[in-house]
Order: structure tokens, then C-alpha cells, then sequence
């Protein structure tokens, strides 16, 4: 069984590359991975820089740039010791060009965020991926693996178009806000309660709340839901139980 | 005064073209190195040219500008006339005043087309037509891998907001480079796009470090290196 759950985390970091553009990006990196050239990956967060180069270079020594800089700025690190090292976010470097002027005898595998113009001839191979919202066919497969394997973890049988979706940061937020969609419509009542006894404990211990400011979150969630299933808010009434008036005031009240 | 011979004579053995036009642009006299020039532009294109910096009356006058036609650069012009049926141009080359050593630093084997492949792949957008025409028979090669590809990128970028791109890879037939007494067959890349191409310094600098010869003329760009096995 434990054989069986790491080979499938091993499948989840695979690089996915179903569109043309995440296809020519792999394609890219294989062919220049076997040439002695420096490597640039950009794009956004959470596009699959780091992924993709794990998936190409596996074996290599991984560095974060701002704390590389540190350490041949402190000469705590013998450069001579490397033939090839995987640096991520190099943007965020301080003095680029001085920084890989002492890395010059050294093959560099990089991430960056963003373009940079000033250091493009340390790179000969510069690798672009798209993000998410421009990988339709990436996407989708992504939904899917993490649907599934968030489904199978939370054990909550859930139709993809329920899923509240983020790709503000890619696959980043696209994994949070699938595992929190599954995972909070998988809540029991029970659980429900306890999650909900957590939230007041920490409201009551940060004094910024009251017991009216408290029932807003139970009514809102009630009147949207009705608001959701009912079609008037005669009908609305009438299947809560509460008087006509009082609801439309209610609804005034929260916006609704 | 000389006699007009020693004139003619020495303008005919001067290192820098010279061309005159009759007022239809046709050529009525030029030089040795005009004749070397016409190989990489037009005639046509000079004749427009000289209207294009022709003083505003009679005589004749300088202009400072950078051209490059084939392998030579051109840092000024003298464009004159003294009458409306004859127009004269004299072009000024360049001389490099260090002596250009090319070192093969740091050259391994390498299949050019893997490097082509990157290159446009990595700079090109995918709304670019390309017709490849490869001569696979070309065997991998010995370059200094990292220069090349830099002068690949800058290729390719020149190409970025063309529609068409042709790319031709190919021997040069009956053409050699010889490096330390031993001669070798000369590989050429031709990419030919819808837009006239021009490249600055660096450009050529670049391609200078990568061991190799460039040539642009109008649409077209070519590189020429030398096949070493």
C-alpha cells in the first residue's frame, strides 16, 4: 500500500504536457539537457518550472538564488566542487551580473519569474512556459488529477463543475482551491460543528467579535443557499419558516 | 594639375566603390571595388541612394551614415553632381584596425539542426510560417555550442513579427575556410523572411564569436561556418 500511494505522489509531480506549448517546452529541455549550454525556465508562479526540471535533471544539486548569492557572498560555498547546479528564481537576485560572472565555469539550470534581459547571454537556452490559462489541455488534466486524488483522500464524490477553481497562481492555487472545495463539501455535521467551534473559539479569543457579528455567518450561508434552491422569495419564506417581511429585510441586510 | 588619365586611374584603384549614374539612374563608370559591391546590392539601389543624400544644388557632399552591404561596413558617403545628366556616389569602407583572430575555443560535437530546433522553437512565436529545407547529410559538427546558439536567438529574433520564414541548410559548393593550413568545407544556414533584415554590431560581434560569417542582403541572412570533423 505505501508502494503503491508514493508511486502515485511520483505521477502527480510529472511535468503535464498536453498542449502544444507545454509539449515544446519538454521537448526543449530534453534535447538541450544533453548539450553543455545554461538553461533559463521562466514563467509565472506555479506554471511547473521547478517540476519540469526535476523531470529532466534529477539528480542535480538545488539551490535558491538569493541564498546562493549569500553564500558566495560569505565564501561559504567551493563553486570549484560543481559541474552543473539547478539555481530557482534567480529574479530575485540581487547583483545578477556579478553573480554569474563567478559562475562562468559552471553549467546553470535556472527558474526565473519574469525575463531577464540583462543576463540573456549567460543563457543560451531560454525556455518559456504559459500559464495555465493559456494550457487549456494542462489544465484540465490538472483539474483531474488533483479532483481524483483529492476525492479519493476526503473519500467525497464530487462533480468537477462544483469545484470552485483558482488559477490566479497557477497550479499553486489550483491544488489549494480544489483540495478546499472537496475537502469542505466532504465536512460531516459533526465536523461542520467542530470546524465552526474552532473559528468562534479563535474569534472569541481575539475579542473581535459578538454574537450578532456571529449569527451573520450562519444566516448568510442559510439565505444564500435558500436563495439558490427557491425560486421566490414567497417560496422562500414560506419552506424557511420565517415571515415574508422579516426575510426581505434580511436579505437588505446582507446584501443578498 | 595630373592629366586626366592619372585620375581615372586612381580613382579606379581606390579601396573605397565608386559609381556615377546618368540621370536614368543607368551606370555610366565605376570602379574595381564598385564591381566587387554590385555582388551584394543593386545598382539600383545605390542610384537611390545618392538622390536620397544629393546636396540641394550643385556640388557635392558628405554624409555619415552606417551601411552594410556583404561583408563590408560603410561609415560614410559622398554623393556629388555638377550638372542634371551625371551623378556620382563614392562609398567609404570600414577598416577593422584590429586584426580579427578567430580562436576555436571550447568546440564540441553537435547535431546543428538539434540547435536550430531550440533556437526556434524557444524564440520564434507559433504564428510564423517556416519552409525547411535541410540537408540531413550533414553530419554533427564541431562548434562552440553556446556561442552558436546565441547567434542562432539573435537569427531568430530578427524573425519575430515575420509571417514567412524560409530556412535552408546546406554545403557550400566549391567554397573552403582554411584554419591552422587545413581546409574545410563551409556549412551555410539561409533564413529568408518578407522583411527587409538589418543587424547592428553586436549582432555581428556575436556571430564573430561563434566563428561565423554573415551575410545580409535585403530579405535574406546568411551564416556561414566551417565543417569541422
Amino acid at each position: 500500500m505505501v508502494k503503491l500511494h508514493i508511486q502515485k505522489r511520483q505521477i502527480m509531480k510529472k511535468f503535464i504536457s498536453l498542449s502544444t506549448s507545454s509539449q515544446n517546452a519538454l521537448k526543449i529541455a530534453q534535447i538541450s539537457s544533453t548539450l553543455p549550454v545554461n538553461i533559463l525556465v521562466t514563467g509565472e508562479n506555479g506554471v511547473g518550472k521547478k517540476i519540469l526540471i526535476q523531470e529532466i535533471f534529477p539528480n542535480l544539486q538545488v539551490f535558491n538564488g538569493q541564498k546562493l548569492e549569500k553564500m558566495i557572498f560569505h565564501k561559504k560555498i567551493n563553486l570549484d566542487s560543481f559541474n552543473t547546479i539547478v539555481i530557482y528564481e534567480i529574479d530575485a537576485l540581487i547583483n545578477k551580473k556579478d553573480f554569474f560572472e563567478k559562475l562562468r565555469k559552471i553549467r546553470v539550470i535556472a527558474t526565473s519569474r519574469k525575463e531577464l534581459n540583462e543576463i540573456s547571454t549567460f543563457f543560451p537556452v531560454k525556455i518559456t512556459i504559459e500559464p495555465l490559462k493559456n494550457r487549456k489541455e494542462d489544465l484540465d488534466e490538472l483539474i483531474n488529477l488533483y479532483s481524483n486524488d483529492a476525492k479519493k483522500i476526503y473519500n467525497c464524490d464530487i462533480k468537477i463543475d462544483d469545484i470552485k477553481i483558482d488559477i490566479s497562481q497557477n497550479g499553486i492555487t489550483l491544488k489549494q482551491s480544489i483540495y478546499k472545495s472537496i475537502l469542505l463539501k466532504s465536512l460531516t455535521k459533526d465536523e461542520l460543528i467542530d470546524t465552526m467551534q474552532d473559528f468562534f473559539t479563535r474569534e472569541f479569543e481575539n475579542k473581535q467579535t459578538t454574537y450578532k457579528k456571529l449569527l451573520e455567518i450562519f444566516e448568510i450561508a442559510i439565505l444564500k443557499s435558500a436563495k439558490k434552491i427557491y425560486k421566490s422569495q414567497l417560496q422562500m419564506a414560506l419552506k424557511l419558516g420565517i415571515n415574508r417581511i422579516t426575510l426581505r429585510k434580511k436579505l437588505e441586510q446582507y446584501g443578498e | 594639375m595630373k592629366n586626366n588619365n592619372f585620375y581615372k586611374n586612381l580613382i579606379e584603384n581606390n579601396l573605397n566603390p565608386f559609381i556615377l549614374f546618368d540621370n536614368n539612374g543607368d551606370l555610366q563608370e565605376f570602379n574595381k571595388e564598385a564591381e566587387f559591391l554590385f555582388n551584394t546590392v543593386s545598382p539600383k539601389e545605390l542610384y537611390s541612394l545618392a538622390i536620397q543624400y544629393a546636396s540641394h544644388s550643385f556640388g557635392f557632399e558628405y554624409k555619415f551614415i552606417n551601411l552594410k552591404y556583404g561583408q563590408n561596413n560603410y561609415y560614410a558617403i559622398l554623393v556629388g553632381y555638377l550638372n542634371e545628366n551625371e551623378i556620382g556616389i563614392q562609398l567609404y569602407k570600414e577598416i577593422c584596425t584590429e586584426l580579427l583572430t578567430k580562436k576555436m575555443n571550447n568546440i564540441e560535437f553537435v547535431n546543428i539542426f538539434s540547435l536550430i530546433e531550440i533556437s526556434k522553437t524557444t524564440t520564434l512565436l507559433q504564428n510564423t510560417k517556416i519552409q525547411e529545407i535541410y540537408d540531413v547529410s550533414i553530419p554533427e559538427i564541431k562548434i562552440n555550442i553556446n556561442e552558436f546558439l546565441l547567434t542562432l536567438n539573435n537569427c531568430f529574433t530578427l524573425f519575430k513579427q515575420s509571417s514567412y520564414l524560409k530556412i535552408k541548410i546546406s554545403l557550400e559548393i566549391g567554397e573552403y575556410e582554411i584554419i591552422k593550413k587545413k581546409k574545410y568545407q563551409i556549412i551555410f544556414i539561409k533564413f529568408i523572411n518578407n522583411k527587409k533584415i538589418t543587424i547592428d554590431r553586436e549582432f555581428e560581434y556575436q556571430a564573430h564569436k561563434a566563428h561565423i560569417n554573415l551575410f545580409v542582403q535585403d530579405k535574406t541572412i546568411k551564416l556561414k561556418f566551417p565543417m569541422i570533423l
